[in-house]
């Protein structure tokens, strides 16, 4: 059995890094180190959240039939 | 101090608590439900509105609660799909100790991508394509920023299972993003 962590652990442990802030153990920083893989996953993920906090601002508008109601709704003439 | 004229509101803020409500719902009906919802609560509630945030804040911050409500309604409704309790989800995605399908290089820089509209629209596609519990999971961490132990107790789940569904989340959405988005950009 190998001593350093599977990439399979490894990806949960990263996750949990990301919702925790706890810092990275010795073992993982070392799987890291050789893995490249890994790697491209932790700045896959930190681009998911950094993709995921600006998406609100993004997306469809409000469709016009929807508008005229609300608008209705709310007693513009 | 009082708000804006009601009858104004639809432009001035409709299509943005919109986008936010769906990026958080994910199905336009519901959004404009909660739309209206939000709209509604803002009329009877508009002469204590004190004006120290301004008018959108106040507004989403209605609309927030409103989707939260919506959330744990949902939540009784709703029984979890299966792959949320699949225990051996994983195996989608290593086989033993490494992964069955290696993760790829996304090319150029990253973190500049996910800057872009195209970007999100994938995200949003992505995100409607997880289980309910998986994604909210996701939109309450990653869009809302709430806390863990308060995002746990939104979902009505375990802390620990909330660190799980977010590892379903990162993981599926990362495959998704990257057979849709980074698949045509490298192609």
């Amino acid at each position: 059995m190998s001593l350093l962590p599977s990439c399979r652990d490894v990806s949960k442990v990263l996750s949990d890094a990301l919702d925790t802030g706890r810092p990275l153990g010795l073992h993982v920083r070392l799987h890291l180190s050789i893995c490249e893989t890994c790697r491209r996953v932790l700045s896959q993920f930190a681009v998911l959240r950094r993709g995921a906090a600006r998406s609100t601002a993004e997306g469809p508008p409000l469709s016009a039939e929807a508008k005229a109601r609300l608008r209705r709704f709310l007693g513009a003439p | 101090m009082s708000t804006t004229d009601p009858a104004t509101w639809v432009d001035a803020y409709g299509d943005r608590l919109f986008r936010y409500a769906l990026s958080r719902v994910r199905d336009p009906g519901s959004a404009e439900d909660l739309l209206q919802d939000t709209f509604v609560i803002a009329l009877k509630s508009r002469d204590r509105y004190k004006g120290e945030s301004s008018e959108l804040t106040w507004m989403t911050g209605i609309l927030r609660n409103k989707i939260f409500e919506f959330y744990r309604s949902q939540a009784k409704d709703v029984p979890l799909l299966p792959s949320d309790e699949d225990p051996d989800l994983e195996s989608e995605f290593f086989s033993g100790r490494h992964w069955s399908v290696a993760p790829r290089d996304w090319g150029g820089e990253p973190a500049v991508k996910a800057e872009s509209a195209e970007f999100s629209a994938a995200l949003r596609l992505c995100l409607s394509a997880l289980s309910e519990n998986v994604a909210r999971a996701f939109i309450l961490r990653e869009m809302e920023g709430v806390a863990p132990k308060d995002a746990a107790l939104e979902l009505g789940v375990q802390p620990s299972h909330l660190a799980v569904l977010m590892y379903r989340a990162r993981m599926r959405l990362r495959r998704c993003l990257e057979r849709s988005y980074f698949a045509t950009e490298s192609a």
